[in-house]
């Protein structure tokens, strides 16, 4: 039976780069490119396997900025049939990213909707839930492994102290964790190709939030940095450190 | 102001009962088989519910007890059920989530909280008017107090989700938030025969072994309640030496609060050198038996 599979795709800040204001603590997001989030990335991987194994086709939605299109094209370089990318939205407020999602995600065929479980940078781990009830669907979980079948979908979900096999009647929202798949490294040809594919642009409706953000800085770092690049010099240091600190 | 606290994690739902009752009341939504267990930290009433603790079930049975107790806060502790039934119930109800918080005051009649941003980069406090707050572990103490809450059962609705099989993992009875000394290893390492080389050295300094994720999640040579970071533990001991760690800004938000940071990595750029006291730059099967040797003598 093929699927309708609907991955969402999310833009974030390169990390590495972003550096705090050695004065202010304050970071440097709005001068570091976007790239495709780390969990969306094992999502799309997710949701591309599931359809070379049961069949179907693979729509991957991004909220994002005007740049999203280059993050899409990777995603086409991966597996993904159709994509969307909705602008508009700048702001932090899951329920918001939720909304807009849930509501495009309604507009469409979907049997199966794949996400990351907790997005690499504001992690909040909001927005699968969210969706599931704003769609009125089961949600699986953080998921280590997927399998689809007669209509229902099984998941293997992590928890803290165990885990569990869960299943579902399908449409279902699955959210992935990090360690369920190493995501493809598409061929430059598949890149190339990806980059005449059509991608549709919409603008969303943006709310108004209700937090007021106080401070956003990184917390101040007083290390000591004594790095020795020489065991024979270091070693007799980090002990009568090591030595003094757990007396 | 009222709140109405869960959390799957007894742990978890001791503290948030310590921390929420700074507020006024509180309401503790516990499965009957834990109520023995969490009565005595003294939370003002207890409604109590019998069946699986499935995400979407739980934000139904929130979502009752809430309006029938007129709570203008909702606590969920932050595990894998607790987020889903939170993002679960802010999208039945319409409400805000303030997710992930390590800390909530109340500053002048305004709800102030902090989490991390930027994947840990960052610590954002933010002003809020959200209703549902996730919430880290570790936010509070939790005490013992007298007094017999009166509790109220209430039914659990069906999950849209069928639980069909427990798969148990191992634990160890070691907790890393406790230790003084913690030896954490990551990827560096290379194999799960490497620990056994460390061992030593963390019996030496008193210390416990933890690690960074993927020694935890990914090849599971350490078990996942030693894990450190963003998604692990935070942990804030007298001494944190990094072996073969890269220093990724999602483990820093885990180990920040250490005291002293020792790293060793053969690789002089790594970032975790930038959040070192002291760096040793080497193999770590090299140095680890010379730091041994020199701490024996
Ligand atoms: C949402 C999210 C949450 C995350 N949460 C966490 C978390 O809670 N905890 C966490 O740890 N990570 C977390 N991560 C993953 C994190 O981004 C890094 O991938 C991870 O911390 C890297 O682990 P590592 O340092 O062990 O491995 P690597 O980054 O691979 O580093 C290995 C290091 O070992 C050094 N090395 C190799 N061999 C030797 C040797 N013989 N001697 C000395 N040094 C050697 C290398 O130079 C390298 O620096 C999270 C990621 C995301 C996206």
């Amino acid at each position: 039976m093929p699927y309708q599979i609907v991955v969402l795709i999310k833009q974030m800040p390169d990390l590495e780069l972003i550096k705090p204001d050695p004065s202010t603590g304050e970071p440097n997001v709005k001068s570091v490119p976007l790239r495709f989030e780390t969990l969306s990335k094992h999502a799309t991987e997710a949701a591309v396997r599931l359809k070379e194994k049961y069949g179907g086709k693979v729509t991957g939605i991004c909220l994002g900025t005007e740049t999203a299109g280059q993050v899409m094209k990777e995603a086409f370089a991966m597996g993904v049939d159709e994509g969307i990318v909705i602008t508009g939205y700048q702001g932090s407020n899951p329920r918001y990213t939720a909304r807009i999602l849930a509501e495009k995600i309604k507009s469409i065929p979907h049997d199966v909707v794949v996400l990351g479980n907790q997005s690499a940078d504001s992690y909040t781990g909001m927005i699968p839930g969210m969706i599931s009830s704003m769609l009125g669907v089961p949600l699986l979980g953080n998921a280590l492994s997927i399998e689809l079948s007669d209509g229902s979908a099984q998941v293997l979900r992590v928890m803290e102290d165990r885990n569990e096999k869960i299943q579902s009647k399908l449409p279902a929202v699955i959210s992935v964790t990090q360690e369920i798949n190493e995501p493809r490294l598409p061929p430059v040809m598949q890149i190339l190709a990806a980059g005449r594919k059509p991608i549709k642009t919409e603008k969303a409706e943006p709310g108004k939030s209700y937090t007021a953000i106080r401070s956003n800085k990184a917390p101040k770092s007083e290390r000591k940095k004594q790095i020795f690049e020489d065991p024979v010099k270091g070693i007799p240091e980090v002990v009568k450190a090591l030595k003094e600190a757990i007396r | 102001m009222k709140t109405l606290v869960y959390s799957d994690s007894q742990d978890i739902a001791a503290q948030l009962v310590a921390k929420f009752s700074q507020f006024g009341e509180v309401t503790l939504l516990v499965s009957s088989g834990n109520v023995d267990k969490l009565k005595k930290y003294g939370p003002t009433s207890i409604i109590s519910f019998e069946g699986p603790e499935n995400p979407d079930a739980l934000a139904n049975i929130a979502r009752t007890a809430a309006e029938k107790g007129q709570h203008e806060m909702i606590a969920i502790g932050s595990t894998t059920v607790g987020r889903d039934m939170a993002g679960i119930l802010a999208g039945m109800i319409g409400a805000d989530v303030m997710a992930e918080i390590v800390d909530i005051r109340n500053d002048g009649g305004k709800i102030v909280t902090r989490r991390f941003f930027l994947g840990g980069k960052t610590v954002l406090e933010e002003e809020t008017t959200s209703k549902i707050f996730t919430v880290s572990p570790g936010i509070a103490e939790p005490a013992e107090k007298a007094g017999s809450p009166p509790i109220e059962h209430l039914g659990l609705a069906a999950s849209s989700v069928s639980v069909i099989e427990v798969i148990p993992k191992m634990a160890s009875s070691e907790d890393i938030e406790k230790a003084s000394v913690i030896v954490s290893v990551g990827r560096g390492i290379g194999s799960k025969e490497g620990i056994e080389k460390i061992r030593p050295l963390a019996e030496a300094l008193n210390g416990v072994i933890a690690g960074s994720r993927p020694v935890c999640l990914d090849y599971q040579w350490l078990s996942e309640e030693k894990q450190v970071g963003l998604s692990g533990k935070k942990v804030r001991p007298k001494v944190y030496l990094a072996l073969g760690i890269s220093g990724q800004i999602q483990h820093i938000a885990g180990m920040r609060g250490s005291k002293m940071v020792v790293a060793v990595n053969k690789d002089k750029s790594a970032p975790i050198f930038e959040e070192a006291d002291y760096g040793l730059v080497g193999d770590l099967y090299q140095i680890v038996p010379k730091l041994l040797e020199a701490l024996k003598a």
